[in-house]
């Protein structure tokens, strides 16, 4: 089983992070959380609703984005159009508006267009707006990602693994980029990541999860000195840095 | 209906489900291992009756040597399948390999019929299977009794080489997972190959044993039987060789039993068909036996 | 290039393409009539054919159902009572069947209606799945379809079809339909529900993490395709007054297909461009011509040899050239200007 003896409650605006060794079960536990996957037992409740079983694009209508471990952005379109289908729903004009070119269907799409566009130079992307997305640097696509989660407005971001692939310059913009997400949107940001250091970092609370299990949770200064934690990730060694 | 009856149709079903098995074998092992639809698989059937057929008018070959090399001949042409519409695409999307498998098989059917013609011709069947038995009311064509031997002989051997051979392995292991088996630097390009030589095959001498059974051969004859192998292969579980060997004489029997208990609703036998197909797909994708592996 | 001038070229471009076809249909010959109205026709459907298959990359192998059902609902909506009669001869054609007629436009319509009403229902099952399945799921329906048409001896007259329709279609109507299906399709496909298309083309996992409906989505698409494919089945039963579910095969789905590869999967101008090239290829005598009867022989031309070479131009395209002619871009005004500024820059003296 990937997961089990799972549980976790996130307040309002926190920056959780989820860490622990590979195969541990991190990304199941987004994809549970997204309706990517079904748990065979459990719930997930988000704002008082009961989310279990809801399809994905539901869920994220209710306010859950998230970003993918393997980038998953739509490569052959532009990095302006990525964003805009975050933007879908919901729409007020109908396909026959659209088929027929009428006006208010036209206004829409300019919203769209503009709104998307925001999102683009908040995220310092507005340059690359009309590139394919699979011509940009890695760096810039991963930023594209979060970008184009963000334009969905959600209550809640999940990070996979924003940092990965990272040089250290890049994380520390990184690091700052959510910290500004968290503070302009008021949003929870929920992160899963193997770099020690940019959890410990940037996350107000950690849990730890091993073989599908939880095994600690708490501040960074708590976690780093669990022992628990510290026999998961190094089999009875030292350190835990990242 | 009288016992005889319901005897004979019976034999005739599980005769025509051996066919039917024989063909669907090639369909499953290849998507096991590809995740390709070989859209191109029936019409092996006949390019092995005409082979078959030409072997003995032409070249006055004696049948029990012009089949055995029909047979072989069209697994020879499986492999050469393989490597003109598929291999190419390794790497391409999966509806550029269906498009492929598609225009594959339009171009050897319409090949067929410019070099060939359109018009049914007989097909030499050989007194051995020719003769039929009759005991008491019972008429049966010898070749209804072999059908099924053969066909149980031939997958005996096939489930050998499966699970007892180093080749059989790797194609176990190819058909599990694909890019773990390569870096294990097994030849999958050899491999690939084996499994359509061995699945061309199988259709190769259903194809024979069909044109036997029915024996006015045309271009167009392994549309429908191809079709309804594939069926079969998927109601037995795509990628499972028992499955499709379940699912062959499962297809042939409901299909004879269907058109013997409600003769009316004989023309819509093919629409049965596809329905069933749309039914397992919608409902139970995996087949009967499940996993798409190569078991 | 400013909209508006973009706006008077395409005008512009409409009032040439019809005034062309307005001097055909004056002087031209039967002959080349009969060749821009299968140009018109295959337009239409290959540019619908190409929303499901190129912009929602879905392998749909059905289309030949939704033309078939299109067809005989606008033939058997426009055909007099009378002639009716004088067609199903084995059993008589059922109520309402029997009496029912309405003018041309209104069974254009209820073909493109009744086509899109199908698709409804099947979208339920056909979108659970995709891929391969959805292939077969697809093409199984399609195969259905065809099988009731010619079973159904009270409805659709069975295998000995529908003889005797007027020959209602003409350049206006084909050329108008496609220009419309075109146009609308098009715009789709610029809009907000054409990127969420190609959104769940690209990678259908991240679209619906982002939020879309695969399902609704793809069912719009679906829906469309069928209507416009519905309304060209019937303008094609009432060019060439004679339909029967021998015309609906596989066959007419792998044309579609060739259509749309060679042209460009998922470019429009690509489908219209292949549209044009195949009816050119002479496939359309194919499907509008009988056999050649002289005296008592009948010339079965060479039909094989046809399906060889497309066949083999198929494979071609989709083994090395697999993005097609057009790959998924579009004809844009834009694009050729640039190109033309090119060009003329290569022809200033140093």
């Amino acid at each position: 089983m990937a997961v089990s003896d799972f549980s976790i409650t996130i307040e309002r605006g926190e920056l959780m992070g989820l860490i622990g060794p590979n195969g541990a079960g991190k990304t199941t536990v987004f994809n549970m959380i997204t309706g990517m996957l079904r748990p065979t037992a459990g719930d997930i409740s988000w704002k008082g609703e009961n989310i279990t079983r809801l399809p994905t694009h539901l869920i994220t209508a209710r306010g859950i984005a998230r970003t993918f471990q393997n980038i998953k952005l739509f490569a052959d379109m532009s990095v302006l159009e990525n964003v805009m289908v975050s933007c879908h729903y919901p729409l007020d004009s109908s396909f026959l508006a659209a088929m027929l070119g009428l006006a208010k269907h036209r206004r829409e799409e300019k919203r769209i267009r503009e709104h998307s566009l925001k999102y683009l130079v908040e995220a310092g992307l507005a340059p690359f707006a009309f590139e394919k997305a699979q011509n940009l640097p890695y760096g810039l696509q991963r930023k594209l990602e979060i970008a184009r989660a963000l334009a969905t407005e959600p209550g809640m971001l999940l990070l996979d693994e924003p940092a990965a692939g990272m040089n250290p310059m890049e994380k520390m913009e990184l690091a700052a980029f959510i910290r500004r997400i968290r503070e302009k949107n008021g949003i929870t940001v929920f992160l899963i990541e193997h770099d020690m250091k940019f959890v410990m970092n940037i996350c107000e609370r950690i849990k730890v999860i091993n073989y599908g299990q939880s095994i600690a949770e708490g501040s960074p200064d708590e976690i780093r000195r669990d022992p628990e934690v510290i026999s998961a990730y190094l089999g009875g060694a030292s350190r835990a840095q990242g | 209906m009288s016992l005889t009856l319901f005897l004979q149709q019976l034999i005739n079903g599980v005769s025509l489900g051996s066919l039917y098995a024989l063909i669907a074998i090639g369909y499953t092992m290849v998507y096991g291992i590809l995740r390709l639809i070989n859209f191109a698989h029936g019409d092996l059937l006949m390019v092995a009756a005409y082979a078959g057929m030409y072997g003995v008018l032409l070249f006055s070959l004696p049948w029990f040597i012009s089949f055995p090399l029909a047979v072989m001949a069209t697994g020879a042409l499986g492999i050469l399948l393989d490597r003109a519409a598929y291999k190419p695409l390794r790497q391409a999307p999966r509806i550029s390999l269906l498009i492929s498998a598609i225009g594959a098989s339009f171009l050897m059917e319409n090949l067929a019929l410019v070099l060939i013609g359109g018009v049914p011709k007989p097909f030499p069947r050989p007194d051995f299977f020719g003769y039929v038995i009759k005991a008491g009311d019972l008429h049966i064509l010898v070749l209804t009794i072999y059908s099924p031997i053969i066909t149980l002989l031939l997958v005996l051997g096939l489930l050998y080489i499966v699970f007892k051979t180093k080749a059989g392995k790797a194609m176990r292991a190819a058909s599990l997972d694909f890019e773990a088996t390569r870096l294990m630097g097994i030849n999958l390009d050899r491999i690939i190959a084996l499994t359509f030589l061995i699945g061309s095959s199988l259709a190769a001498a259903s194809g024979i044993m069909w044109a036997m059974k029915y024996p006015q051969i045309n271009p167009f004859m392994g549309v429908i039987p191809g079709f309804k192998a594939f069926i079969a292969a998927v109601i037995g579980g795509i990628g499972n060789i028992v499955g499709a060997v379940l699912g062959g004489f499962l297809l042939g029997l409901c299909e004879i039993l269907i058109v013997a208990l409600l003769p009316d609703l004989a023309e819509y036998r093919d629409a049965f068909a596809f329905l069933i197909l749309i039914g397992v797909l919608l409902f139970r994708p995996t087949g009967i036996m499940g996993e798409p592996i190569i078991q | 290039m400013s909209e508006k001038l973009k706006f008077w070229l395409n005008v512009a471009s409409l009032v040439l393409l019809f005034g062309v076809l307005f001097l055909f249909s004056r002087y031209g010959s039967g002959y080349q009539i009969r060749i821009l109205n299968n140009i018109a026709i295959f337009i239409t459907l290959a540019v619908s054919y190409n929303l499901v298959n190129g912009v929602c990359g879905l392998l749909h192998l059905g289309p030949n159902g939704f033309i078939a059902i299109g067809a005989y609902t606008s033939a058997l909506l426009s055909m007099t009572p009378a002639e009716k009669q004088l067609n199903f001869i084995i059993e008589h054609a059922i109520w309402p069947i029997n009496v029912i007629q309405v003018p041309f436009v209104v069974s254009l319509i209820a073909a493109g209606v009744a086509a899109a009403s199908v698709a409804f229902l099947i979208s339920f099952p056909v979108l659970r799945v995709r891929g391969d399945y959805l292939a077969i799921v697809t093409l199984g329906f399609g195969e259905v379809i065809r099988v009731l048409c010619n079973a159904a001896q009270s409805v659709t007259n069975g295998p000995l079809g529908l003889k005797g329709l007027q020959a209602h279609t003409n350049l206006w109507w084909s050329w108008g339909v496609a220009t419309l299906a075109v146009a609308a399709i098009q715009r789709l496909i610029n809009s907000n529900y054409g990127l969420a298309m190609k959104a769940i083309r690209e990678d259908e996992t991240a679209a619906r993490a982002m939020g879309v409906d695969p399902f609704q989505r793809l069912m719009l698409a679906f829906l469309i395709s069928a209507f416009f494919s519905g309304i060209a089945g019937g303008l094609l039963a009432h060019l060439i007054t004679t339909i029967s579910p021998g015309l609906f095969t596989f066959l007419l789905t792998f044309n579609l297909l060739i259509m749309i590869v060679v042209g460009g999967l998922g470019s429009t101008t690509g489908s219209i461009i292949g549209a044009v090239l195949f009816a050119w290829g002479g496939e359309a005598l194919r499907i509008v011509e009988r056999p050649m009867e002289i005296g008592p022989f009948t010339i079965p031309g060479i039909p094989g040899m046809r399906m060889v070479i497309f066949s083999l131009i198929l494979m071609l395209v989709i083994l090395f050239v697999r993005k097609g002619i057009m790959g998924r871009s579009e004809f844009s005004w834009d694009a050729l200007a640039s190109k033309f500024a090119g060009w003329r820059r290569t022809q200033t003296p140093p």
